[in-house]
This record gives structure tokens, C-alpha cells and sequence, in this order.
């Protein structure tokens, strides 16, 4: 088959995406900007509704990239220029040294000998993690990354002279290099909203103040406290959490849109405190809970949890108080009380802002106001650059615009 | 027993005539500003409820609350509203609506905003001695004193740092009038007429 | 093929200092491999051309004793045709195993005996094995597609296909394309700014349908008949009309819940003014909404209801915000009310509902409770809590209240309200689930003339069951993809992206049948199950069990496998009692043979061994990952990878114990309403299936103790050493097996 389909994301939408287009015969280059494929899932504990851990599927879908040579990977890369048109792209890709090379074994000597430590991305920096290192346990492609700030200094030697295969390759550069594509799938997903931006919340006051991301991490037995939920002030247990929806979203200040899956995400982290700790009371304060279609049977299950209760009340301010406590103000829309209620864990749940609304894509395209890409000849948005949307809608849309692309280069 | 509710004449009626008071339609009852209002402690019902009993049609439960005279304009809510509703304009136009439809929701707003108003009226600047003397003594003279006395403290300490030349009752000695009297008082009058509330 | 085979043993990653290499090159003797080579780092381009330099002197199958089988794929990879086995010296013996225990010796020997075992085993798996040789249909394989259902994932999907350049047959049993989208006035806003309501665009979809030369539609038509498999069915429909096909998207749509059932609650039918959006709809769209002075929409009106459909429904919000809309266009003054729980407008949709808002549209928020409707002057009143007012509210003068009922999967024997019924007796309640799941089992589009059934198995409220969150598109029937609000309630701008998605996954199962290879989740896999037909005793064990109902019967009750419908996960392998289903790579002999070559030391040496059958999608990565992260366990443990649990053969475990291995272990996933297998009935097959086994262990005389089945999930790596330390203590409770030595 002549043309190429190039794939920029390696998350859930872009990996499906991929995939769905290799199997059906297609070439495709996938892109991604990370050290490793799975992108925001590969961070989740465990997905709604099943409860079940995103590598289960993440496993299969590697095993198909594995397997499949149609598939051309580029990891730590961005694209930085499209040039042409539909049927006839020339894609730039950037592609940023790993200084690490094939023949890696994640024999963890590197790991060992370097001194230095960097905040740990992969746990949005809640934990740090040696600065040679492999990206997290699972990760693929199973490789160790060296990062840039060692390089140049004795640790970085230490590396190089630790490593008893020769995988560390410190004058590695960054490369540029084209592909040619018939057509482009872009589907380089979300970030967390900046919550800081919400002053009120007052994000940076207590480290027991975490965003919803930050949870997952901390539930995750890869994660920095090893799975179990604590207070990062003070590494206990805690008593009493609170979640705190469309904390940025459905907001004209903030993310106008509904980040949609914002309230299962946390019905689920409710069932993590509540599995992890049996004493544990946990609050979710929100507006409306969207727990949409098959979904409401879960949301229905947490609702039955007696320790697990609901209060219609957008939190308004969030204090810190007496005994490490943190103090939330809110008015209950029902009873039309004010109330003040004091949590010792607080879970801001943050929502989803478009990658393309943070840079956009180097081509001429259409975005809504909220940075949303619209649908264009040739180049197909995919997943949360698209709408928001839950693990199972990204599948569904990477293999619908693998489709699409696969129309533009089917039959040249 | 169920109440009669969600007549749409009053929520057309404050749509139509109080500023900004079509935002009040945007409203998704999250509570965000009866939180913000640094007045929450004080206020009966705060914006949220008031937009809800607004939209059914309670006329006068809005009319007569205080709370639509308490608004000191911080603009907390209004900058953070996840709806954008300019709640500072309409809590004010709620107020206007109300004082020209022969409404006083809250006396003491009204009195405070008349001795406000007459200083201004009269000298073209807030005296900090004279507003309050004259919002006291709208109490009664008896009343009034008694008040006065109750705030002697706060006085010294602001005759102490200067902030207030010492008067011993409202217009003795008389407060300096600004240069360009006639121009002000013309505008004011002008400003007046167009408004739809009478003063406060 | 002749084999010339040999064995690569890898010193890296600390293992030439662990383990005696000249102990396994006599194991490997033993085991008739004879040609060993080691070098120190058997993944590097050094390592790799030493082994290439061999495959190019005629080497063409090879045991590597290295890492796990997981990773070094590439390096290890010497094309289709040369077969290679991996034993996991580092992950499965030197990471996991102590060096030595604390004041004895005898450590580096337990260890030394655990690689020996892996390299015996995998000895015996490189013996066993041979190259698959994919399947091939008979007739030329077919690339067309089926579509069903000529509503807006229908038209999307049959549209998508064409345009790839495939033939597609599109069958409506309507007179007329369309579906729900022919009966409906406007869309709720899709595209920025998100204000604007938008026209369903059926007309150009029906041109652009009628243009395509490469669609073909029946109107008026229905499937009569579905035989055959992925690459090869052959369709007959209603008219008489055959064609074949390799693939098939069934997007027969939805049914709106029946208002009659909320006579009760919702009055409906004791007032012509109390009527339905799908009915409103039909107002909207023949120009019927003038006059109307008050108008309240009854949210959930069924949906989020144990008694009626527990699930939402998805899209009742958003259509109701687009009618409120619509009155508000043909009146400005009318008093529109919506009654709500939740309002639900997902993603940019937060804008319809500010939209609504901003034409004047009421939001009322009420409980759990239904609100009263009833009639007064003419005119309907509504008596419902209002959450936000804290009290009960009435609300008169309405001309009209819309129940915004849900959606259903299009299957008119779903029974509603009793597939959950939480109130009621659980005994009953689970007849009535079953007895109202057969029923929709039992009917069918399709018709597929297939042993388990002519429907798609269904899960949970008949929608068609599918690995939903990672996958899906997954139904239980091969070549078969279910799209659009037949598979879950979805708005249209979704059941597009759907069908878009649906049409892709046919194009690819056809595709997969021709090249006679495996699809999702083993795609690309040459294997598949052959049965060596003398020895069946027609128990139809496999027929019943294969969770794809790949194999159907003769009227003799002999299996006729099917293998374009086969997903090679092996649960007819591990059903078959008379052991006849092999894959070329992967078998009963295989595996028995495997465990039977375990060196079990006699009793006086109290060194135990226990086998664990590890499901090779979930356990085994959690068992690597545990192993990498320092968790240490008993050396008298060896893992057996198999392709699901459900293809674990109970002669296996026979086989272990009358060997004299002491204890086996299964390790799988979840199983249950939250299954986690990729092949859907694998693990719950085991389980049923181990449950069973007292009786063979009886007959034994052995404790049942010894055998057992754990759940793991692939990121519960710390439980992994808890698990086996755990049935350790079991074991040696228990005692050594009687049948060591015989």
C-alpha cells in the first residue's frame, strides 16, 4: 500500500488509532512525545466503571504494536511542521535524544550509579524519581531515559561507566526528520487544567490539597507512596475527603465546557479511599453528577456507600485551618445553608483541557473557542482534541478517524 | 400542601426592568457567590436563592429582602460567577427597582445612603465626620446620641490618627465646600433624573 | 519441517553470575538439545548476528534463555518461519529467587533447579511446537460488507466503507433510510458556537447513499438468514435476495421506553396534553408548536429509575434543552420548564444548556420523587419538589408536559424494569433476568444460523455485550460489529463516530479472514484450533463453551469449526475432554508434556513443587513486574504461560499431581458482571471448571487443597509473593503429594 498514515499521540486515541489502521493493512507512523506509549491512562489506577487497571488493555494493544511491522514508532517526538495537502503531506518531526540506545536491558545499573533525582513526571511530580530512569514499571517501549540536566555532568559519566552494555549514549542530539503521509490523525489528548489559576481553591496552600490526576497516582501501587492514600503533609491516613467537581470546568472563567468525565473519576477515587480505608468518610460537593448512560449503575453502587455522601454546593473557597485541617466553604443549594466543613484530604477535580488548545496544530485548522479541533480534509482530530471524553469514546473515535485516513490514502 | 409558584410575570418583570437582570436567566444554582459575598454571615438569602426565587415568581419575598441592599460592590462574585452573571449589577438593580416601586428593603441602607448622598449633594465630598453624624442622628436625637456614644471608641481613635476633624453635631462647624459647587450639583441633578431608582 | 534446533543462553544482566552454565548445557542435553551457545549479552547486535549467523546456517527453531518473553521482541524476531521459545532466566529465576538464604547453602541449588526446569520446559514446548500455516477459506475470501440498519450509524457506516472502495449492502426494514433521524425536526447544537440548532443533514445523507455506486440498498427488507463466517457469509434476506460477504456492522438503533409503563407515576394517556419527546418530536417536525403558552419536560422520565431503566439514557437532556428551544423559537413568551435531577450536557454541550437558559428556558431541580401531573381548568398543573426552593411547588397554567423517555437497545423481547429490580426477591429476580436474557438471545436481525444462538450475546439491559472500555467494539461474534444506540445509549454525533469506527473493524475482520490470520484481541495470529475428528466422542463441550460460538454442529453433534470466526483463545482446547483440539503452537500435549518434565525431587529432600498456570495477558506481566521490583518467592515455584485460562485442560492438572508436583495454582482475571478477560468466558470457565475437580482429585485420594484459583490483576504486582507465600504454607500444611516417586 503506497501511503503512509501518520499519527500524532500515543495515548489511547492515537495507539487505536494506529493500530485500527495497521490492521487493516495500512502503513502508519505514530508519534509521540513522551518516552513511552499510553500516554494520560498508562497513569490511571484503575478505569470506571470496571475498576479494572488500564494496562490490562494497554498490554494487548502493545502486543499488537509488537507484533505488527507496519507500525513505525517515534517516542520523545513532536511534529513541528506539515507541509502539503491531503494525499501529499511532508511531516517535521522533532525527535529529543533519549541518550539512551536499543541496547538497554533495564539492567537498573545506570539508576544505581547516578546520584541526582528529578521531580517524577510520570507522578506529576509528587515524587522524584533518579535522574537515569525508566519512565514507569510498565512502560513501552521497556527502555531507561537519561534526562538532559545530567548529561553534561560527572553523574552523567557515572551512568555511562555503570552501564555494562553500552546503552548510554551521551552525545546523543536531537533530530530532525521527515515522513510523508497521505493523512495526519492528530490526537495528542488533554492536560489537567492549571487549578492554581482558580485562586479560591488556593491549590498551592497544603500539600493536601491534590488535583484528581495526583489521586490516581497516589492509589497506583507504581505511584510515589507505593499505593496507599495519605496525607502528603504528614504521610498519614486520611479521615475525611473531600472531592470537589467542576473544580475549572463548567466555568466561563475557566474551561467553559463540561469536562465530562470528571464525575466518575471521582465516584471511582471515592472507592479507593473507601477500599483502602475502612474508616475513612469521604464528601463529593457538585453541581449535577454526570454519570452518563451504563455508568449511572455505578454511580449508583457509590451512592449506596454510607460513608460516601453527596452535596449539591460548588465549593467557594478553600482555607487551610486548625490541626492540619482544611477548612471548605459552601452554600448547600438544597437546604440553603452556608456551611463550613473541615477535610483533611482534598481532591480537586480538574478538568480536561484540549492539548490543541494549549499549542496548536502546525497546519491551518479550525478550533472551537475552547481549542477543540474541528473537522478538517485530510488531517483528523481524534479523542480529547476532538471533545472531551472517556477511555472507551477515544477508542471509538482513533478507529473512526483511522477510517477517515485511511479514505484520503486508499487506493493511491 | 404545595405552594403556587413559577408565575412568570415577576421573572419577566425583573428581566425587563432591572439592570442585568436577564443574567439572572443564566443562573445553574451553584452557590458559588452567596460564599463569596464577603457579607455572607449577614445575608438572609444571598444571590443564588434570590435568582431561584426570582424564576418562581416571589415577588415579594425578593422585594423586601435586605439582602439586595447589602451588596458592597467587592465584585467577588461577579468575577468568579462560573456563568458570568454581573451579580454586583443586578443585586444594585434589584435595589433601584425596588426603592422606585415605593419598596425599602433595608431602612438602614437607605438611611446611610441618604446621609451619603446629602454630603455629597451639599459639599461635593464625603465627610467622615459628617455621614455618620447625620445617619446617627436619623435615629432620633435621643437614639442618636446614645448611638454615638456607643462608637466613641472607633472616633478617637480616628480623630488620634487624623482621620476625622472633630465636629460637636452634624454642620458644626459647617464642612468645607469644594471648588466648583454649581457644576457638580448640576450634574448630579442630570445623573438623577436619568436613574430609575430615587437615591441610595 | 525438519527442526534444527538450539539453545541460546544469556549471561547478561547478572545471570552468568547466578546460575552454573555448564549444569544447563547438560540439562539442555538431556532435554535433545545439543547445540548451546552463551554469550554475555545475548540482546545485543553482537548477540542477535550470532544467533542470525546460525538461522542462516539452517537454524530454525530456538530455545533463548534470557528475559521475559515480553520484552526484546524485535531483537529476537527472525522472521515467521523460524520458531522461537523464551525461557525467563532473569525475571522468573534470578530476580525472584534469593541468592542464598541466610546461613545455608543449598539457596544457589534451588535456584540452579529453577532455571533447569525453565529450560526443561521450554525444551519440551521448542520439541512440541511447529510453524502455524494460516487458514484458508475454500471460496475466495469476500471483502463486502453488510450493513443493517438504515438510520444515521447505518448511513455512517455504509457510507465510511464505500469510501474506502469496498462493495457494501445496506438493508432497512423500513420502507424508507433514516431511522430515528427521518422522524426528527432539528439536532440539538453540534458545531461551534454551539447555540444553533442544526437540520439532520438525512437528505444530503440519503444523496450522498444513492450516489454511491458502491452501495447497494434493500428498503422494506429484513435478514432472513445469517450463515457462515468472517471472510465468507452468505446473506439471504427477506426479498430472497443472496449475496456474500466478509464482514457485517449491525446498527439496528434503539426503542424509546415505552410510556404506557409510566401510566402510573406519569399519568401518561389520562390527558392528550401529557405526551413523550418522541412524540413532541413528531410536533416539531410537522410544524406543531404554536400556541403553546407553558410547557414543562419530565426528565428521566423512566431512565435512572430501578423500576423502569436504571441506566441514563444518555442523550433525554439534550434533547429535551433542543424542544424547549424549539418552543421557545415558535413562541418567545411561552413559560418553559425543565424538571430535572441532574442536568446532564457533557463536553461542549455545557453551551446548549446556557444556551437554553439564555432563551428562557426554567430549570427546576427535583428529588427522586416523580412529580404529580394532573389536570385543572383545562389547563395541566405539576406539583414537584423544587430542591433548590426547598419546598413543593405547583406549577400551573401548562399546556403541555413532555416525559423525556429513554432509549432501549432496538430488541422488542427486552424486558425492562425486572433485568435488576433491586426491591425484589433475588431468587426471582435473577429467574426473570435470565429467562428475559434468553428471550433477547433468542431473537434476532441477523439470524445467524449459529449452534449458541442467532443473536449477539447480550450483557447487561440486552445490550450486546463487548470489552466496553478498552475495546469496545468487541461483540461476542467475530466479523460481527454492533454500532450506534444498539450497543449503548449515545447522541447521534456519537452513534456517527461510532459507525465510522465499526466500518473500520469489518473492513479489518475481512481483511484478517483472507490473510487467514487472528483479530483482536490475537490479531495477526497464524494459529488455530484443528480437531482431530476420529477420537470425538460428540459431548459438544467445545460448541458450547467457545465464548465467540465459532463452532457449530452437525446433526450428529460433531464440532464444525469455523476458524475465520475463532479468536485462538483455546477455551475448546481446555474443554475438550478427549483432548483432540491442538494448535500447531499450542496444545494439551504440549503443556502436559511440559509439566511431566518438571524434575521433582523425592520426598526426604522437602524441596516441594508447585506449577502455576499463569494467564499470559494479566498475570504474567504482574508476576515480571513484581519480580523487577525486588519481590522474592519460593524457588520450588514454575510458571506455565497459557493463552487464557479457559484453555486450561483439567488433564493438566492430573498430569502435575500424579507426577508429584504438590500444589497448582491458576492464576487469571476477574470474572463476573466486571469481567476482565480479553476473551470475554475464560477465566469464568476455569472456575467453573476447577470447581468441578474435588471429584478427579477424589478419586486421587488428594486434598483439594492443593489446587487453586487465584484472581490477579495485572497492577496487583505486590499481591504476586503474598499469593504463593500464602499457598506455600498451604502446601506444606497439606503435606508432600503420595505420588512423588511413582
Amino acid at each position: 500500500m503506497g501511503q503512509s498514515i501518520l499519527v500524532v499521540g500515543g495515548g489511547m486515541s492515537g495507539v487505536s488509532a494506529a493500530l485500527e489502521a495497521a490492521e487493516a493493512g495500512y502503513d502508519v507512523v505514530l508519534v509521540e512525545k513522551n518516552p513511552y506509549l499510553g500516554g494520560r491512562v498508562a497513569q490511571l489506577h484503575q478505569y470506571f466503571p470496571k475498576l479494572c487497571p488500564p494496562y490490562c488493555g494497554l498490554e494487548i494493544n502493545f502486543k499488537r504494536i509488537k507484533s505488527n511491522p507496519r507500525i513505525k514508532l517515534y517516542t520523545m517526538s513532536e511534529v513541528t511542521g506539515i507541509q502539503g495537502e491531503a494525499g501529499n503531506y511532508k511531516v517535521t518531526i522533532n525527535q529529543q535524544p533519549r541518550y539512551v540506545n536499543e541496547r538497554c536491558t533495564v539492567c537498573g545499573k545506570c539508576g544505581e550509579a547516578v546520584e541526582a533525582t528529578i521531580p517524577n513526571p510520570f507522578d506529576y511530580g509528587l515524587g522524584e524519581i533518579k535522574a537515569a530512569y525508566l519512565p514507569h514499571e510498565m512502560a513501552y517501549p521497556y527502555r531507561y531515559v537519561i534526562d538532559p540536566s545530567i548529561v553534561e555532568t560527572e553523574d552523567g559519566t557515572k551512568a555511562k561507566e555503570a552501564c555494562p552494555y553500552d546503552a548510554v549514549v551521551l552525545d546523543d542530539t536531537a533530530k530532525e526528520v521527515t515522513e510523508e503521509a497521505g493523512a495526519i490523525v492528530w490526537a495528542a489528548g488533554w492536560s489537567p487544567y492549571d487549578i492554581s489559576k482558580v485562586e479560591y481553591y488556593n491549590f498551592n496552600s497544603s500539600p493536601d490539597i491534590i488535583s484528581n490526576v495526583q489521586m490516581e497516582r497516589l492509589a497506583a501501587s507504581g505511584g510515589p507512596t507505593g499505593g496507599k492514600i495519605v496525607k502528603l503533609s504528614n504521610g498519614e491516613a486520611p479521615k475525611k475527603v473531600a472531592f470537589i467537581q467542576c473544580a475549572g470546568s463548567r466555568d466561563v472563567n475557566h474551561l467553559p465546557f463540561c469536562s465530562t468525565i470528571c464525575c466518575l473519576a471521582s465516584l471511582k477515587q471515592a472507592t479507593y479511599v473507601r477500599e483502602q480505608l475502612k474508616d475513612a468518610e469521604v464528601t463529593i460537593y457538585f453541581i449535577d453528577i454526570r454519570a452518563m448512560d451504563r455508568n449511572e449503575d455505578f454511580y449508583t453502587k457509590v451512592k449506596a456507600d454510607e460513608k460516601i455522601s453527596f452535596v449539591k454546593s460548588k465549593i467557594g473557597l478553600i482555607e487551610p485551618g486548625e490541626n492540619g485541617m482544611l477548612v471548605l466553604e459552601g452554600e448547600n443549594t438544597t437546604t440553603g445553608e452556608r456551611f463550613k466543613a473541615e477535610h483533611d484530604l482534598v481532591v480537586l477535580a480538574t478538568g480536561m483541557q484540549p492539548n490543541t488548545d494549549l499549542s496548536k496544530i502546525p497546519a491551518d485548522m479550525v478550533y472551537d473557542e475552547y481549542g477543540f479541533v474541528q473537522a478538517a480534509e485530510g488531517i483528523f482530530g481524534a479523542g480529547t482534541v476532538r471533545r472531551p471524553g472517556e477511555v472507551h469514546v477515544s477508542v471509538q473515535d482513533g478507529t473512526s478517524a483511522a477510517l477517515k485516513a485511511i479514505q484520503v490514502v486508499a487506493g493511491r | 400542601m404545595a405552594t403556587k409558584a413559577y408565575d412568570k410575570s415577576f421573572r419577566e418583570e425583573v428581566y425587563q426592568n432591572v439592570d442585568s437582570g436577564e443574567d439572572v436567566k443564566l443562573c445553574m444554582q451553584c452557590g458559588v457567590c452567596g460564599i463569596t459575598c464577603p457579607l455572607r454571615g449577614e445575608m438572609t438569602h444571598g444571590p443564588r436563592q434570590l435568582w431561584s426565587l426570582i424564576r418562581a415568581g416571589k415577588r415579594e419575598e425578593v422585594m423586601n429582602s435586605p439582602d439586595i441592599m447589602l451588596c458592597t460592590s467587592c465584585y467577588s462574585c461577579k468575577v468568579r460567577c462560573p456563568r458570568g452573571v454581573k451579580v454586583i449589577d443586578v443585586m444594585h438593580g434589584l435595589a433601584h427597582y425596588a426603592l422606585e416601586q415605593g419598596i425599602v428593603p433595608r431602612k438602614e441602607t437607605a438611611k446611610f445612603g441618604k446621609a451619603f448622598w446629602d454630603s455629597i449633594y451639599k459639599t461635593g465630598r464625603v465627610d467622615e465626620t459628617e455621614v455618620p453624624m447625620r445617619y446617627t442622628m436619623m435615629a432620633g436625637p435621643i437614639h442618636g446620641i446614645f448611638n454615638m456614644l456607643e462608637m466613641m471608641d472607633i472616633g478617637r481613635a480616628l480623630l488620634a490618627h487624623k482621620r476625622m476633624k472633630f465636629k460637636i453635631g452634624p454642620g458644626l462647624p459647617p464642612s468645607k465646600k469644594i471648588r466648583g459647587m454649581k457644576g457638580l450639583k448640576k450634574m448630579l441633578d442630570k445623573a438623577k433624573s436619568m436613574s430609575p431608582g430615587k437615591e441610595g | 519441517m525438519d527442526k534444527n534446533q538450539a539453545c541460546y543462553l544469556c549471561k547478561g544482566c547478572g545471570l552468568g553470575e547466578a546460575l552454573d552454565f555448564e549444569n544447563l548445557e547438560e540439562v539442555l542435553g538431556e532435554a535433545g538439545i545439543s547445540e548451546v551457545k552463551t554469550h554475555d549479552a545475548l540482546c545485543s547486535p553482537e548477540g542477535v548476528a550470532l544467533i542470525q549467523g546460525d538461522v542462516d546456517g539452517g537454524v530454525n527453531a530456538m530455545l533463548i534463555g534470557a528475559c521475559s518473553s515480553r520484552v526484546k521482541n524485535d531483537e529476537f524476531n527472525f522472521g515467521s518461519e523460524v520458531i522461537v521459545e523464551r525461557a525467563s532466566l532473569r525475571e522468573q529465576v534470578l530476580y525472584c529467587s534469593e541468592a542464598e538464604y541466610e546461613g545455608e547453602e543449598e539457596a544457589g541449588e534451588d535456584r540452579q533447579m529453577l532455571a533447569a526446569d525453565y529450560l526443561r520446559m521450554s525444551a519440551v514446548k521448542l520439541t512440541k511446537s511447529n510453524v502455524p500455516v494460516p487458514f484458508q477459506l475454500e471460496l475466495e475470501p469476500e471483502t463486502a460488507l453488510l450493513v443493517v440498519g438504515g438510520g444515521v450509524a447505518g448511513i455512517n457506516a455504509a457510507l465510511a466503507g464505500a469510501k474506502t472502495g469496498v462493495q457494501v449492502y445496506l438493508v432497512e426494514k423500513e420502507a424508507a433510510l433514516g431511522g430515528f433521524l427521518g422522524k426528527m425536526a432539528k439536532l440539538a447544537p453540534e458545531t461551534p458556537p454551539y447555540q444553533e440548532l442544526e437540520d439532520t443533514g438525512l437528505t444530503e445523507l440519503v444523496a450522498q447513499v444513492e450516489a454511491d455506486d458502491k452501495i447497494k440498498v434493500y428498503t422494506g427488507t429484513t435478514v432472513d438468514k445469517t450463515e457462515g463466517a468472517p471472510g465468507n457469509f452468505t446473506i439471504t434476506l427477506s426479498g430472497g435476495d443472496s449475496f456474500r460477504c466478509g464482514a457485517i456492522v449491525q446498527a439496528t438503533g434503539w426503542l424509546p421506553y415505552e410510556p404506557e409503563k409510566l401510566a402510573e407515576e406519569l399519568a401518561y394517556g389520562s390527558n392528550p396534553g401529557i405526551i413523550t419527546n418522541v412524540d413532541m418530536e413528531a410536533k416539531a417536525k410537522a410544524g406543531d408548536l404554536g400556541g403553546l403558552n407553558g410547557v414543562a419536560f419530565i426528565q428521566c422520565a423512566g431512565s435512572r429509575d430501578q423500576n423502569h431503566l436504571p441506566y441514563c439514557s444518555a442523550v433525554c437532556c439534550t434533547v429535551s434543552l433542543k424542544q424547549a428551544m424549539m418552543v421557545k423559537e415558535a413562541n418567545p413568551e411561552a413559560a418553559v420548564y425543565v424538571i430535572y435531577k441532574d442536568i446532564r450536557t457533557p463536553g461542549q454541550s455545557e453551551e446548549v444548556y446556557r444556551e437554553a437558559q439564555r432563551k428562557g428556558v426554567v430549570f427546576i431541580r427535583r428529588d427522586e420523587d416523580y412529580p404529580k401531573i394532573s389536570e385543572s381548568g383545562g389547563k395541566l398543573a405539576i406539583e414537584t419538589m423544587d430542591m433548590t426552593l426547598n419546598d413543593t411547588v405547583e406549577i400551573d397554567e401548562l399546556d403541555m408536559v413532555v416525559l423525556a423517555t429513554g432509549l432501549k437497545p432496538n430488541n422488542p423481547k427486552v424486558v425492562d424494569a425486572p433485568l435488576v429490580a433491586l426491591g425484589m426477591d433475588q431468587e426471582a429476580a435473577k429467574k426473570l433476568a435470565a429467562e428475559s436474557k434468553a428471550q433477547c438471545d433468542d431473537w434476532s436481525v441477523l439470524n445467524l444460523q449459529y449452534r449458541q444462538g442467532p443473536n449477539l450475546p447480550t450483557l447487561k439491559y440486552a445490550y450486546p455485550d463487548s470489552h466496553f472500555i478498552c475495546f469496545p467494539y468487541e461483540t461476542r461474534r467475530t466479523g460481527i460489529y454492533a454500532a450506534g444506540t444498539v450497543r449503548r445509549p449515545m447522541r447521534v454525533s456519537q452513534a456517527v463516530e461510532d459507525a465510522t469506527g465499526a466500518a473500520l473493524k469489518a473492513i479489518q475482520a475481512a481483511h484478517a479472514a483472507a490473510e487467514g490470520v487472528a483479530v483482536h484481541p490475537r490479531s495477526g495470529d497464524m494459529s488455530f484450533p484443528e480437531f482431530a475428528m476420529q477420537r470425538c466422542t460428540q459431548c459438544k463441550r467445545c460448541t458450547e463453551e467457545c465464548p465467540f460460538g465459532a463452532i457449530n454442529e452437525d446433526e450428529k453433534a460433531n464440532p464444525l469449526p469455523n476458524p475465520t470466526r475463532c479468536r485462538r483463545c483455546g477455551v475448546c482446547m481446555g474443554a475438550c475432554p478427549e483432548r483432540i483440539i491442538s494448535f500447531k503452537n499450542y496444545s494439551v500435549d504440549m503443556i502436559g508434556s511440559m509439566i511431566k518434565s518438571i524434575d521433582v525431587p523425592e520426598e526426604d529432600e522437602e524441596k516441594p513443587r508447585v506449577i502455576v498456570l499463569a494467564c499470559e495477558n494479566d498475570a504474567l506481566p504482574a508476576i515480571d513486574m513484581a519480580a523487577r521490583k525486588g519481590h522474592k518467592w519460593s524457588p520450588y515455584i514454575r510458571f506455565i504461560p497459557v493463552r487464557c485460562l479457559g484453555s486450561v485442560n483439567l488433564v493438566w492438572i492430573a498430569d502435575a499431581l500424579s507426577s508429584g508436583i504438590d500444589g497448582v495454582m491458576l492464576f487469571g482475571c476477574r470474572h463476573g458482571e466486571d469481567y476482565q478477560c480479553h476473551f470475554i468466558k475464560g477465566s469464568e470457565l476455569a472456575n467453573v471448571r476447577m470447581s468441578k475437580i474435588s471429584e478427579t482429585l477424589d478419586r486421587l485420594v488428594l486434598e483439594s487443597d492443593r489446587v487453586r484459583v487465584e484472581e490477579i490483576s495485572f497492577n496487583e504486582v505486590d499481591r504476586v509473593p503474598e499469593i504463593i507465600a500464602e499457598f506455600m504454607e498451604t502446601i506444606e500444611e497439606v503435606g508432600p503429594n503420595p505420588y512423588k516417586g511413582f
